[in-house]
């Protein structure tokens, strides 16, 4: 059976350099994959790749078996969500950026849903008002997570989710994205904090060397 | 007509203006007297060889040396507005690109005055062609050049933006739809200025001309209201289709942002 979320040789090359080199990742629906490696290993490069964010000059990146080639861009990131590493708010308040996705498309997120979003994400409806660029680290990676699942994704890839973030708020995120793996979503993270892969409790990867191999021990 | 002619010894005085800029420039320490200085000397050059060729041109008065005096024109601006723009993909890639937006909106602006509201005879008289050819090839290259630095280096500044919109599901036309709208409104600006103040700020440049040329000032007036609007044709042409083709650039087929534009 296919998997949600399939990378295959991906092999992606910028000025003479191999940054990836033929990575290969496998995530079911409902699984999280953690990758960790070093920094220049390659990791948001692959999660870039598997974004469709980046052009890759090799492999193939699959959603549910269908080649991303074949998906108009505009639909497949709808479906496969990226928050980077520091996700940029976009001007205006809370609820203007949760209703991006859905107003990119025509469709418009109405005052219940928002709320929903917010607290899926841990946050108080009243939150919405807020303005988006005055938030703090943590409640920027939140909202952030709320705006990527106002689109209704199957998959969800973050790039260090808790970087730069208190313990607890990296324990409420980590608990977070626990949680929507419940609800079904396949979780692609990347993290260079070991505690925090293991936190995790899905699948571990190592990325090294632009490729993507299992981590020892790993479920 | 009649007009008051300007020998060319009294140029020379003319010329004590630039002396006047560069003695200022040299006593404030400015460093710009060798810049006053060649650039006097060029504006008087290539206005000397302008005046040799327009006159050549009127005198054979054939339809295919005015075409390749525009063509000259439309190549020097092209080639100035693809240059050193900076976070762009090079003067290479965008010199084809200039010359089609500048080229687009010069013939929108000169072909149907020339056919429904100038009319010369015969169509291609070089007396009225060139002048205003050279008028709008000129205000396009400013609006091409502005649009052009302008997209690239607000892609450039707020690529992170940007790429947050297409991971949003955003198509690259609405990834980059507030830069091309700044860009393309901060061409347009100056143009809606000059309509908005002209004759109450300054006498523009062709009427004053036709005037101390002995034209009726009713007439002058009316060839001026004519190229004002012309000129609000060229920029929202020639700016909408750079902004178009910096657009393109900036997006791979994949809808993947290119930060260096190409």
């Amino acid at each position: 059976m296919a998997a949600r979320i399939e990378a295959r040789g991906v092999r992606v090359e910028r000025g003479g350099r191999r940054l990836l080199d033929g990575a290969d990742l496998r995530v079911e629906a409902g699984e999280i994959a953690a990758i960790e490696g070093a920094s220049g290993s390659g990791k948001t490069t692959l999660l870039k790749a598997i974004a469709t964010l980046l052009a890759v000059d090799g492999g193939q990146v699959l959603l549910e078996g269908v080649d991303a080639a074949e998906i108009a861009p505009t639909v497949f990131r709808r479906r496969v969500a990226y928050v980077p590493q520091q996700p940029p708010m976009l001007e205006g308040s809370v609820a203007d950026n949760l209703a991006t996705g859905p107003r990119l498309r025509g469709a418009e997120l109405g005052g219940a849903a928002a709320g929903a979003l917010l607290s899926r994400v841990g946050l108080p409806s009243s939150f919405g008002a807020r303005v988006a660029r005055e938030l703090s680290g943590g409640e920027r990676h939140r909202v952030a997570l709320a705006r990527a699942l106002a689109n209704d994704p199957v998959a969800l890839l973050l790039d260090e989710p808790t970087a730069a973030l208190d313990p607890v708020a990296a324990r409420q995120i980590l608990d977070l994205v626990g949680a929507l793996a419940g609800e079904g979503l396949s979780v692609v993270v990347v993290t260079h904090v070991e505690e925090h892969a293991a936190r995790l409790g899905g699948t571990r990867w190592i990325c090294r060397a632009g490729r993507v191999e299992a981590r020892e021990g790993a479920s | 007509m009649s007009y008051v002619e300007i020998p060319l010894p009294r140029l020379g005085v003319a010329l004590g203006l630039v002396a006047v800029a560069a003695a200022l420039s040299r006593r404030s320490g400015l460093g710009l007297a060798g810049d006053l200085t060649l650039g006097a000397a060029r504006c008087a050059a290539q206005l000397l060889a302008i005046g040799y060729v327009l006159r050549l041109l009127f005198a054979e008065e054939r339809w295919y040396w005015v075409a390749l005096a525009l063509s000259v024109m439309l190549l020097v601006a092209a080639f100035t507005s693809a240059r050193r723009v900076e976070h762009g993909p090079g003067t290479r890639v965008l010199f084809p690109r200039a010359l089609a937006a500048i080229a687009t909106g010069a013939a929108v602006a000169l072909v149907p005055v020339f056919t429904l509201v100038v009319v010369p005879r015969p169509w291609f008289e070089a007396r009225y062609l060139v002048p205003v050819g050279g008028m709008m090839l000129a205000s396009a290259m400013n609006v091409v050049a502005q649009v052009f630095e302008r997209i690239f280096a607000s892609a450039h500044a707020e690529a992170a933006v940007i790429e947050q919109l297409l991971a949003l599901g955003a198509s690259p036309q609405q990834a980059l739809a507030p830069q091309v709208r700044g860009a393309v409104r901060a061409a347009l600006i100056p143009t809606i200025n000059g309509l908005l103040t002209v004759g109450l700020v300054a006498l523009p440049g062709m009427m004053t001309g036709q005037i101390v040329g002995g034209t009726e000032p009713e007439q002058a007036v009316r060839y001026q209201i004519v190229i004002m609007y012309q000129l609000v044709a060229v920029a929202a042409v020639s700016g909408t289709l750079a902004a178009t083709f910096a657009r393109r650039l900036l997006f791979t087929a994949g809808a993947q942002l290119r930060v260096d534009g190409g």
